[in-house]
């Protein structure tokens, strides 16, 4: 296994420039999840790293060798597709031996090195079988098994759970969990799902538009957004982005004007704020809490509950802001249209520029 | 999605089209009910395939009857009913033969000598043509600049008529044509193509590959751009050399598109006519003379013109034609079956 490290890489087609200079820095056997939406250029990033498409600018070491001049054959990774591109005339026994008879290993050899990913990945009743006769989650190991029967340096994702059904994607990613466990290699991870982020990587690189917007563990980009993307990206459901007037700030407390209220000496440190200027208040649904009308920072009117069970989300319209999500504990049932005091956890504050970048933080989270 | 956009760039004229063919129907719709009630619901898909059959049987069931009929008859009479029957005497005098392996000791030399020319063009003209195809679409499906022209260029000879096929290429083939001109020019001396039989049946056979390769380079490149591209960045990060990625994915994976295109290629090579007939005339000698040339001259512009036997040899090429359709059937059903 082995380190990665992209640096000021970019990429054009044409005049057409899709990444604008990335740095990454990928340790040995760590798991690192690229994440954005649709277009940032997260998977284009990957075909740069698996060596599928040449790099425009910039320099591309693994295990400290440059391989920027070498093609996807000479560096030694192993990719899963989005789409398995196993090969269809093929066993699952020769698609995951067909890397093997490349490298001319002995028969004995890759024998027992498909038998050990097949046992890995439960794969040994298939092995016989044509890809078409699998169902979704059994191609999906069988592009798994393929990838780390050659024991890469690296293994890519290229987002590997987005054809499967939600219950099956659940499953798959705890098994990618478990793998990562197992073998412990560099893993670098492609999707567009937050979740999948969330919950499998070591570190979380947030792209947008070809550029890093933040990169960082888990938990750090959940309680530490670096700007307005990040911390509307990465949470489900969303960060409330409420837009708001400094009223005054200090190096201690920060007086915003919400809506129709002023709520005063929030515990933000922002020193730099003139009065008057435009700000976005950054609250999770976990940090907002429904109390008595008048009692709260300021009110507003059920427009929809969701129960889930265990908890549930109301979601509230505020006049002069946008829809606040709620996040609650317990059944009670929010009747439609019924006037709520909404109030603000004030430790679970983030305050932003307009313009993005993150201006202050209350003391949440790690 | 190309699909998607090409259909909102027209969807206004297909609306239109969609509307106007929906009202014509609309129109028949009387006519068919009141059928439907004279002959009942279970006889209406005769009606609707009567069209065809009539046709059909005007024009290829009853001149195959016809044809058999004459196969069984003798005399130079032309008109069925004054045709006096023989059985299988028209068979017997084309088959008989002492040694099939030399034309010579057969009754009728000439057709055995157009069986074995007939046979000797199927197998190379098949061959060249599959492999010769299958290099083109693989160039062609290539990132190369001016691909559409290209695909143009290697399709363009599939819509000339075989006749002026040949004839181009026996303006530049004959004795003074433009390759003896070209060769002259370099310092050698003049070849006389249509002279030599080794020559005339190389160049009956590259003219008609050169004529219809463009067909099955397209049969192909359809099958190539069927193989998700995504097999080969695998195979690439596979570490798999290119002339493996080709033996081992490309070539299972077009398996299908080549049986069509060798099987296609087979049925329309033994009954290859008009191009050779033009361009060498089944010489020198009989050197390229070829089984369809052998029917039509002895049904038709020989001295004698002998219909009887020339309809024997058409039904004997019938049942060949047939025998390669079942074994074409059975292959493609057997490769369904194994995949």
């Amino acid at each position: 296994m082995a380190s990665v490290s992209l640096g000021g890489i970019e990429k054009s087609y044409g005049d057409v420039a899709v990444i604008h200079g990335v740095d990454i820095e990928i340790a040995d056997g760590e798991f690192v999840a690229l994440v954005g939406p649709s277009g940032c250029g997260k998977s284009t990033l990957l075909r740069l790293i698996a060596g599928l498409e040449p790099i425009t600018a910039g320099e591309m070491r693994i295990d400290g060798e440059r391989v920027n001049e070498k093609g996807a054959a000479e560096r030694g990774l192993a990719m899963v597709f989005q789409s398995y591109a196993l090969y269809p005339h093929m066993s699952v026994r020769k698609n995951i031996s067909f890397g093997l008879e490349n490298q001319r290993l002995p028969r004995e050899e890759i024998a027992r090195r498909v038998a050990r990913a097949a046992s890995t990945l439960r794969l040994e009743d298939y092995l016989e079988r044509k890809p078409r006769a699998l169902s979704g989650g059994q191609r999906q190991r069988v592009a798994i098994g393929r990838a780390i029967v050659r024991d890469p340096k690296v293994l890519l994702f290229d987002e590997p759970l987005s054809n499967l059904d939600a219950e099956l994607r659940v499953a798959t990613r705890r098994e990618i969990a478990a793998l990562h466990a197992e073998i412990g290699g560099t893993m670098i991870y492609v999707t567009h799902d937050q979740v999948e982020a969330m919950t499998l990587a070591d570190r979380i690189v947030v792209l947008r538009a070809g550029r890093v917007e933040q990169a960082g563990a888990p938990l750090e980009l959940y309680n530490r957004p670096a700007n307005l993307f990040v911390a509307g990206f990465i949470g489900s459901p969303k960060m409330n982005l409420l837009p708001a007037k400094a009223v005054a700030a200090n190096a201690a407390a920060t007086s915003l004007a919400l809506g129709g209220d002023v709520l005063r000496d929030l515990p933000l440190a922002a020193p730099g704020i003139a009065a008057g200027a435009d700000v976005v208040v950054g609250v999770r649904p976990e940090h907002v809490r429904i109390v008595a009308p008048g009692r709260g920072d300021f009110d507003g009117s059920i427009a929809f509950s969701e129960r889930l069970g265990a908890g549930g989300f109301a979601y509230v319209d505020v006049e002069g802001a946008p829809q606040v999500t709620v996040q609650e504990d317990g059944q009670a049932i929010r009747p439609r249209g019924a006037r709520v005091g909404l109030a603000l956890a004030r430790e679970g504050l983030h305050l932003f520029d307009p313009a993005g970048p993150a201006l202050a933080r209350s003391a949440a989270g790690a | 999605m190309a699909g998607d956009r090409k259909r909102g760039g027209t969807g206004a004229v297909a609306d239109a089209l969609d509307g106007a063919w929906t009202a014509a129907m609309g129109l028949t719709e009387p006519p068919m009910r009141a059928l439907q009630r004279a002959i009942g619901a279970a006889r209406m898909p005769w009606a609707f395939l009567a069209p065809n059959l009539a046709f059909f049987g005007l024009f290829v069931f009853l001149p195959l009857l016809i044809d058999v009929w004459f196969s069984l008859t003798g005399g130079p009479r032309l008109f069925p009913s004054q045709r006096p029957y023989v059985g299988a005497d028209q068979y017997r005098h084309l088959l008989a033969c002492g040694n099939y392996l030399d034309p010579s000791t057969c009754d009728q030399d000439r057709f055995w000598r157009a069986v074995r020319n007939t046979a000797e063009f199927t197998l190379f003209q098949v061959g060249a043509i599959v492999v010769v195809s299958l290099a083109t679409a693989i160039a062609l499906n290539r990132r190369i600049v001016a691909k559409g022209f290209f695909r143009a260029v290697f399709f363009f000879p599939v819509l000339l008529s075989p006749v002026v096929v040949a004839l181009v290429w026996k303006w530049i083939l004959q004795r003074d044509g433009l390759l003896n001109a070209v060769l002259g020019a370099a310092g050698f001396g003049k070849t006389l193509f249509f002279v030599s039989p080794g020559w005339a049946m190389f160049w009956a056979i590259f003219v008609s590959v050169w004529a219809h390769m463009g067909f099955y380079t397209l049969i192909l490149l359809a099958g190539l751009q069927a193989i998700p591209a995504d097999l080969y960045e695998a195979a690439e990060m596979d570490r798999t050399p290119p002339w493996r990625a080709f033996a081992r994915i490309t070539l299972p994976l077009l398996a299908p598109s080549l049986l069509v295109v060798a099987v296609l290629a087979l049925i329309k090579a033994v009954q290859i006519f008009d191009e050779v007939f033009v361009l060498t005339g089944g010489g020198p000698g009989s050197a390229t003379l070829m089984v369809v040339q052998y029917i039509y001259e002895t049904g038709f512009s020989g001295v004698v013109q002998d219909f009887g036997l020339a309809a024997a040899a058409s039904v004997a090429l019938g049942v060949a034609l047939f025998g390669l359709t079942l074994a074409q059937l059975r292959l493609s059903r057997g490769k369904e079956g194994a995949t």
